[in-house]
Order: structure tokens, then sequence, then C-alpha cells
């Protein structure tokens, strides 16, 4: 951080987190470049901002840069063009079809709904997350079996003897058709097919919950913005109640050259 | 009348985002600046005023159509500045465009000089018409 006093570089930063946290479907390369830009721009408006009340000025500057939403605005729908056509990840595809569907034509109602498939979504999530695990665990300890059957036999028995380890039925009559060298191999090989399926799922797991959380952001976003516009008619309704009329008509040349 | 002054800074309003990615290929034309450098340009000889950061989804937008091109500066009064200058390409749809404004901007003070003129101008053209 440049030279701030604490108390705006604490600011500075707050609002740089924001930004970021509006970047985190952007590339982290991308991510870092428009932090770096948007920092330069915020240490130069706040040197060029008169007055003596250091918080004021920092205020000042970050309100005339504007919300973070709005100055990533246009980053993301590129970003999420290009996360559709690299990744090509179904979910996204699901995500903006329910969203079409029910977020947009039916409201709160319809956003209700999707809140619930997002739920549903989630739980979906972790019971993959949960089959992994346990897919991953079964797949370690087979291998490890059939490592201890390969390297040390009579230990193995043992284990069967003092009932840790209990092979019977079909899998136990199987494996009694082979030495114990053959009967660690096929183990290991075994665990290693399980293990490679577990880590695959987790794996794969990683991108669903990439998709997931691009969806929920989305979701949250979209009601941050209906309730800022519902906030902003109430406000304007409560201006105009009073007289039924403009109290305090905004002058037309400053309303006029705002271009936002 | 509350309806009509809405309608027109509303209308003004999009009007003027329409037109500010032009002027910031303008001001880009002539001089490279950074983002910050932009702005000030563009409230202070344009007399635009404008929420900062929307000049960043605007320079976004054109970095990605290869509009413009960019370069990080070191700089002796803080952190380095991101320098944008207009690409060749850049120059080239500038050109074109601003030969599409001074059409469309013919177009408009032609017709307000129509609204000015008197009322039997639009019923001769009917006559030629038929």
């Amino acid at each position: 951080m440049s030279n701030y006093p604490d108390v705006v570089a604490k600011i500075v930063s707050d609002y740089l987190e924001r930004v970021k946290s509006q970047l985190r479907l952007v590339p982290v390369r991308e991510q870092n470049e428009f932090l770096r830009e948007i920092e330069s721009h915020v240490y130069e408006a706040y040197q060029q901002t008169p007055g003596v009340d250091d918080v004021a000025r920092i205020l000042a500057v970050l309100r005339n840069l504007g919300e973070p939403a709005e100055v990533v605005s246009d980053r993301l729908p590129g970003t999420m063009v290009r996360s559709g056509t690299k990744r090509n990840l179904p979910l996204y595809v699901v995500g903006g079809i329910l969203i079409a569907m029910f977020g947009l034509p039916l409201g709160f109602g319809g956003l209700g709904v999707l809140v619930g498939l997002l739920a549903a979504a989630a739980g979906v999530l972790i019971a993959f997350y949960a089959a992994a695990g346990s897919i991953t665990l079964v797949g370690s300890l087979v291998t490890l079996l059939g490592l201890i059957r390969f390297l040390a036999p009579h230990l193995f028995d043992r284990l069967v003897e003092l009932g840790f380890i209990q092979l019977g039925g079909a899998v136990g009559e199987f494996l009694d058709q082979f030495s114990p060298t053959d009967q660690g191999l096929l183990m290991m090989l075994v665990g290693c097919v399980i293990l490679a399926g577990g880590l695959g799922m987790l794996w794969v797991g990683k991108h669903l919950l990439r998709g997931l959380r691009f969806l929920f952001s989305l979701l949250f976003d979209r009601a941050r913005r209906l309730a800022q516009t519902v906030r902003r008619k109430w406000n304007h309704e409560g201006r105009e109640a009073p007289g039924m009329g403009r109290a305090n008509p905004k002058p037309a040349v400053h309303a006029a050259s705002r271009a936002e | 009348m509350e309806y009509q002054d809405e309608g027109k800074d509303r209308r003004v309003t999009q009007l003027r985002k329409g037109i500010l990615e032009l002027a910031v290929m303008g001001v880009l034309y002539h001089e490279r600046h950074y983002g910050y450098s932009l702005v000030r340009v563009l409230s202070e000889r344009g007399s635009i005023a404008l929420k900062e950061g929307t000049i960043y989804p605007i320079l976004a937008r054109l970095d990605r159509d290869g509009l413009v091109g960019s370069a990080w500066v070191e700089s002796d009064q803080g952190p380095p500045r991101k320098y944008y200058a207009l690409t060749a390409s850049g120059r080239q749809l500038f050109d074109e465009l601003s030969q599409e404004l001074d059409l469309l901007v013919s177009l408009v003070q032609q017709k307000w000089k129509n609204a000015q003129q008197p009322e039997h101008a639009g019923k001769r053209l009917l006559v030629e018409k038929g």
C-alpha cells in the first residue's frame, strides 16, 4: 500500500478487497493487474483531492470512483463468457436456464424457488464430496493392505487372526486361489483403481464447487441490486410524499452531466 | 411533470453513455493516458461528470477488442500507472465512427431545422409523392 495514513490505508485496503471479491471469477493475473490499476487510480485521486481530513478525502475519492460492482461491471460478462467456453460446464448452462426460467419472470417467488434449488444443489455437492472422500479412503486402505500382504504376509495373517482384517465370503475365496505375493499385487492394483476414482471425483468436485459458487454469487448480486433499486425508489417516494412534487429539484445541468 | 424530468435525465444519461466510449477513443487518439488522467481530461475538457470507475469497464472493453494498447509505466509520485493508447485498428474505427456520428448529428440537426420550418413544407412533400 502506498504512503497513506493508517486509517486511510485500511479504508483503501477494504475497498480493494471488495473489488477483489467481485473479481473472484476472473483469472488471477487479470485480477491482480486490475487491482493494481485501481490502486494507482485511488492514489492519484487521493493526492489531487484537497482537504485536511484524510478520511473525508479518501471517502470522497472512493465515492467518485463508484461501487466495486460498477467498477468491475464490464469485466464479469467477458469472464463469464470465457469461463463458459473454456470449461464448458453444464452447471453454468443449467444455472443460466434456471435464472432465466425462475428468477426473471417470477420475481421474488422465482428467486425463492431458485434459492431452494441452489440449496438442493449444495446438498448434492456435500453428498458428492462425502462419497468422494469415502472412496478415496477405501482406495488408500486397500492399497495399504495390499502392500502389507506383499511385503509382510505374516503380519497380514496375524491381523486376520486378531480380527482386524476380515476377508470372508466370495472375496476371500477368490483371493485364496493366489499366492500371498499375488494377493498383495492384486489388492494394490484394485486399491489404486479405487483411489484414482476417489481422487478423480475430488478433482471434478473442485470444478463443481466453482460453478456452484458462481451461481450463488450471481444470485446474491442480483438480490443486492434488487434491494438497491427498491431502496432507491422507496427513498425517492419518501421525498416526494409531503408536497406531491419536487421539493428540491435537482439542478438540470448537474443531473444531465451524470453519465454513469 | 416529474415523469418528464426523470425521462429526460434517463435519456441524457443514455445518450452520454453511448457517446462516452467514442469520447474515450477520441482522447486516446492523440495522446496516451492512464485511467485517472483520462477521467480528468473528460471532465475538464469535455465537461462530462462521470463516476470515475465507469472508465475502467470501457477501457477493458476496448482492450479486449484490440482497440487500445496498454503499458505499465513507473511513476515517481506513487504506484505505477497503466497507460492506454489507441491502436491502429482503434484509430481506423474511431475515424469510421466519427463519420457515423457526424451523420447522426446532421440528421438530428436537420430534423430540428425542419421543425422550425412553416407547416406547408411537409404538405409539399406529400403532394410530390402522390
